[in-house]
């Protein structure tokens, strides 16, 4: 899979960018999007929240951040497109839909951000762009975008149109889809992503999040266990499966409050374990009792209002019982509570699926929008444009790859159903390593490793001359075996080379 | 004050007394329906919202099955019994039935119903019934948990539309972790345009702490889309422990007791009060019929003069009452006509959606290769066709309604001037019986068509969810899968030949239209139907009234000539029955009066 620098693929397509800027100078879409094109090489993967309204966007991308950026409340809050990307310091710029743009205050209050739109009506702002010092916003910029279904129509349609972003350059590179409950219109969602994705050839990979897991069933104790089970279930049905990576339960506002746990909140909720059991149990019946200004505990209302806000009723009971159960100190009660919101699981799979094929990504759709271009608005003198695109295809395995897999992903038909979880998992489904690949544990040795890629190698050799097969299936394990036999030479290049 | 029961039974003796059957026939009806009374509340809300917790919570007992994931496949309908009881409603299940037979009823242990209806256990069950003794249902009250058909999105919601104007409430159930979403509202401002009362019940605020904000932002939207109903913020949780803990406190935190009693003060008495004046129409009107034959008799008999000019009286109005009937009179034709025109209209309105609804598709289809995503263009078909039939389906309904309400005026104006005496009824009454579409005998329906009502709904709501799953695929006798499957076959590659994929274009468009074709033609022809039978209540309604008018002179007549034929001798005798008889109406008509909901402080 590593090519050797000169032949970077990254280091050609921005050649070819380049190239291609100067032969459509003349004319300005077609240069807009080329720069628009070369601008996104250099950055990080986009990543969009999406889902229906109030699913839990904002928390989520505050948890993702560690940081409250993202304006939230108990009503329809976001109502603009709003991007977050690494910045050494804070800044804010408001582009609106007029196409001018200005500097907005980036007031910072209490470790997060007030975001104000500074007097602009929502729809007159085609987006937000917040630069904030955070390290996970290095690996990938976060879009956070207005609920589907909203009542505010106008909010709805602004998310709809950023992600179809017309003119060919797709808005983002990832979807990150939020739901509380996976319905029949999320799938059609899902559906339509995958679609628009799969039409222009592109790999838009997306993951389904259950939000809000910790509402399950009246925010019990075991409600990320049972939305785990949920999830698992949503999983293993192949018409959710066929749309969506994977879908994982995360409680949002539970690991945003562990991840921004204070010294305060812990002494609190250690007295709250210390006090009368049957007493605090009363207590965490609702949250109108909880809030109640008289309680059997020496913990104030305000401080209670403040813990219910930042780790909600569910946070609440489950830091309660973990105390009662021996954790004590603040650093493992915070870790202890963010490991069971679901967001360590999530953030791996980000890693797997998007920021781990950053490059691969950005390569694809640089190069699906100078093939498209070329089509489209053939110049004399393109030819040897063309011929480039088709060069670093060539060279850049993983191009074929991942158009193979939103292939794989639209189509169930275009291999033998035993075959297709094997091609998609050597085309790099559940991670670009070779044990993942392989399908072997991430401690096999290499001499494994090798041996497992010879058997994939020999098993779709013979897949490519099945007779039984027909054009396109065959097309198809071409490109698996590419991937295979990379893949052997990748390995093969460790300690000792074979034939 | 003499029970309506009592005076039922008074006003059929006397019915017998008099001779006359056709009203004797009118009150039993009317007896059935007094002794029998139901009022159903549908509970309905997106799926997770909490709608089988609540129905658990109001009956205080596990009778909807609850669970993290979707639970619920079958409607539950809790009712009054004498003593808890559960029943499935299975499809099929004789020995050698070929899917073209009938339901069965299976009597299960109460307890296990809720597990009976959860996940692969509920394959083959339609519906299932609990009984409970409760004073909450005693008086009629009927509670239908519609998980499964329940949801307000797209695909479901066509079902649950359909099964709105049977229902006396909607119980619209939104949890308070959100306020409401476009098609929760969507939905509420059609349910309030089918039915009578409608409350928006905010669940779980037991865990949401900002639920009194969500409340009020539901209040907004639902005066901002002028829908008429109440938020009422309830517990399902709280409820429940409040009852195993018997907390009167924490009965009233839940909310569900402030859900129950505006259960019985809007819901329940305002069923009663309806009903009730039905009862009072019915039976005044029965004891007027009655006494103008012998308040005529004691006239006959107490001024033997005047009876010459008494019975040219009595004729002249008969006469106009025959004519009445035969001649093809303006309520006739204003029904005829609305009726044609309704007819036209419902064509046009359902060509026009469908033009609508081709053209997006074709749009779509051209847009880029059928082939491949034929799948989500069938499924987005669907929805479209779904929410165009719903519309369609909402506004037949309201032109229906009105048309009845015209005729009905039309009817009132012709023959009030004719028959000073006896009264006809007002729109509202002879359209309650129009509310009451009967409902369909689910055992007379092919399997196929059944396994996919659930509920007992009107013939629109078969077709629609036929419509729906037989769009996915599923029918095999559907044309349209015929043809589809062509296209199925290829769309796992990209064929970027020109020429093919045009074809595959049109193909997919006339594949695309004729489907619309079929869509318009069968429900159009349903919708047609049901018209059809809102024309034939309405005309058999007023025939009927008609009929009793015309009975009631001629009897009238014959009491006229009776006495005058009589003897001096007997006379005395006959003028004392008489009077008794009168006085005996008089005080049938007086007990009614009692009854009247205004007197007793009804509503509306």
């Amino acid at each position: 899979m590593t090519a050797p620098a000169e032949e970077d693929p990254v280091e050609q397509v921005r050649a070819l960018l380049g190239e291609a800027l100067e032969v459509y100078a003349d004319e300005p879409a077609a240069a807009s999007r080329l720069s628009a094109v070369r601008q996104r090489m250099d950055e990080p993967l986009r990543i969009a929240l999406v889902g229906r309204v109030k699913a839990g966007k904002s928390t989520l991308l505050d948890a993702l951040v560690g940081a409250r950026l993202a304006p939230t409340d108990a009503g329809e809050c976001t109502r603009v497109v709003t991007v977050y990307r690494y910045g050494r310091i804070p800044k804010v710029v408001l582009h609106d839909t007029a196409g001018t743009s200005r500097v907005l205050p980036a007031r910072r209050v209490g470790g997060g951000l007030r975001l104000d739109l500074g007097g602009s009506a929502p729809e007159d702002v085609a987006q937000v762009v917040v630069e904030w010092p955070a390290p996970e916003l290095e690996a990938a910029t976060l879009v956070d975008s207005p609920g589907l279904a909203s009542l505010s129509t106008d909010a709805s349609d602004r998310t709809t149109s950023f992600l179809e972003a017309g003119d060919g350059v797709p808005g983002v590179d990832a979807v990150l889809y939020l739901t509380r409950h996976l319905q029949p219109d999320d799938v059609a969602a899902l559906t339509s992503f995958q679609a628009a994705a799969a039409a222009a050839g592109r790999h838009t990979a997306t993951l389904t999040v259950l939000s809000r897991a910790d509402e399950v069933g009246g925010a019990r104790l075991d409600a990320l266990q049972a939305a785990a089970a949920v999830a698992r279930r949503m999983s293993a049905d192949p018409a959710i499966a066929a749309v969506t990576s994977a879908v994982v339960p995360v409680a949002g506002l539970l690991a945003l409050g562990a991840r921004t746990l204070r010294h305060g909140d812990v002494v609190a909720l250690r007295a709250l374990a210390a006090a009368d059991r049957t007493a605090v149990a009363a207590m965490l019946l609702t949250t109108d009792r909880f809030l109640r200004a008289e309680a059997p505990v020496e913990v104030s209302p305000t401080v209670r209002a403040g813990l219910l806000e930042r780790l909600g009723l569910f946070g609440v009971r489950l830091a309660v019982a973990l105390v009662h159960a021996g954790i004590g100190d603040a650093a493992t009660l915070a870790d202890e509570l963010l490991r069971r919101s679901g967001l360590p699981e999530l953030q791996r799979l980000l890693q797997v699926h998007f920021t781990g094929r950053g490059r691969q990504l950005r390569v694809a759709a640089a190069l699906q929008v100078v093939g498209d271009l070329l089509r489209t608005s053939p110049r004399p003198g393109t030819e040897g444009l063309a011929e480039a695109v088709e060069r670093i295809r060539l060279a850049a395995v993983d191009v074929d790859e991942l158009a193979l897999l939103a292939r794989l992903r639209a189509a169930d038909d275009l291999l033998p159903p035993g075959l297709r979880a094997e091609a998609q998992r050597l085309l790099g489904a559940e991670g670009t390593a070779a044990a993942s690949r392989l399908g072997l544990s991430g401690d096999g040795s290499a001499e494994e490793l090798r041996g497992a890629a010879q058997d994939a190698v020999a098993r779709w050799r013979q897949v490519t001359t099945d007779p039984a097969l027909d054009r396109p299936a065959t097309d198809a394990a071409d490109v698996v075996l590419a991937s295979c036999e990379a893949l052997l030479t990748g390995l093969g290049r460790a300690p000792a080379l074979r034939t | 004050m003499p029970t309506p029961g009592a005076l039922l039974d008074r006003a059929l003796a006397l019915t017998a007394l008099c001779e006359r059957p056709d009203l004797h026939r009118r009150l039993t009806r009317v007896k059935q329906r007094v002794e029998a009374p139901s009022v159903r509340v549908l509970v309905v809300g997106e799926p997770k919202q909490g709608k089988s917790s609540l129905v658990n919570a109001l009956v205080g007992a596990p009778v909807c099955p609850v669970a993290d994931d979707v639970a619920t496949t079958v409607p539950t309908v809790v009712r009054s019994g004498e003593s808890p009881r559960a029943e499935l409603l299975l499809a099929g299940a004789a020995a050698g039935d070929d899917g073209g037979g009938t339901t069965t009823r299976l009597p299960v242990p109460i307890e296990t119903v809720a597990a009976r209806v959860t996940g692969t256990a509920a394959e083959g069950v339609l519906q299932a019934e609990v009984e409970l003794p409760r004073r909450l249902l005693a008086d009629g009250l009927e509670l239908v948990d519609t998980a499964g058909v329940g949801g307000v999105g797209a695909a479901h919601s066509p079902t649950t539309i359909d099964l709105l104007p049977s229902a006396d409430a909607v119980l619209f159930v939104s949890d308070a972790s959100q306020e409401f979403t476009a098609p929760e509202l969507a939905f509420l401002t059609q349910a309030a345009a089918l039915c009578p009362t409608v409350v928006c019940v905010l669940t779980k605020t037991d865990a949401c702490p900002d639920w009194r904000r969500i409340a009020e932002l539901d209040r907004a939207h639902l005066h901002a889309a002028e829908v008429p109903a109440e938020v009422l913020p309830v517990s399902a949780t709280l409820g429940v422990l409040a009852l195993t803990t018997q907390d009167r406190e924490l009965q009233e935190e839940s909310g569900i007791g402030a859900l129950a009693r505006y259960l019985r003060r809007e819901v329940v008495e305002r069923a009663e009060a309806l009903s009730r004046r039905a009862l009072v129409h019915d039976l005044s009107s029965v004891a007027e019929h009655l006494a103008l034959a012998v308040r005529t008799e004691l006239r006959g008999l107490e001024d033997p003069d005047g009876r010459e000019e008494l019975v040219g009286e009595l004729e002249e109005a008969r006469v106009a009452v025959e004519e009445l009937r035969r001649r093809s009179s303006r309520w006739q034709q204003t029904l005829a006509d609305g009726v044609t025109d309704l007819l036209a209209d419902i064509d046009h309105d359902l060509r026009d959606r469908s033009r609508v609804v081709t053209r997006e598709a074709e749009e779509a289809i051209d847009a880029g290769d059928p082939g491949p995503a034929w799948r989500e263009l069938a499924e987005w078909l669907d929805q479209c066709i779904a929410l165009a039939v719903a519309d369609s389906f909402v506004w037949a309904e309201q032109r229906s309604q009105f048309l009845a309400e015209q005729v009905i005026g039309q009817f009132t104006a012709d023959s009030g001037t004719a028959l000073p005496e006896l009264t006809v009824g007002s729109a509202a009454e002879a359209l309650e019986t129009l509310v009451d579409l009967p409902a369909i005998d689910s055992g007379a329906l092919p399997l196929r068509e059944r396994v996919l009502i659930g509920l007992r709904g009107s013939y629109t709501g078969v077709l629609m969810t036929g419509l729906v799953t037989s769009l996915a695929g599923l029918a095999i006798i559907n044309p349209f899968s015929l043809a589809a499957g062509v296209l199925m076959g290829r769309r796992a590659y990209r064929d970027d030949k020109a020429q093919r994929l045009s074809r595959r274009q049109s193909e997919a468009k006339s594949i695309v239209r004729r489907h619309l074709d079929e869509v318009v033609f069968q429900v159009g022809k349903q919708l047609k139907d049901r018209l059809r039978l809102v024309q034939r209540t309405l005309r058999d309604t007023i025939t009927d009234t008609v009929d009793e008018m015309s009975q009631s002179l001629a009897d009238a007549v014959k009491a006229a000539q009776r006495a005058s034929r009589s003897a001096t001798a007997e006379r005395d005798a006959q003028v004392r029955a008489v009077r008794q008889r009168l006085a005996e109406l008089d005080r049938l008509a007086r007990d009614v009066r009692s009854l009247e909901p205004g007197l007793t402080g009804g509503t509306r």
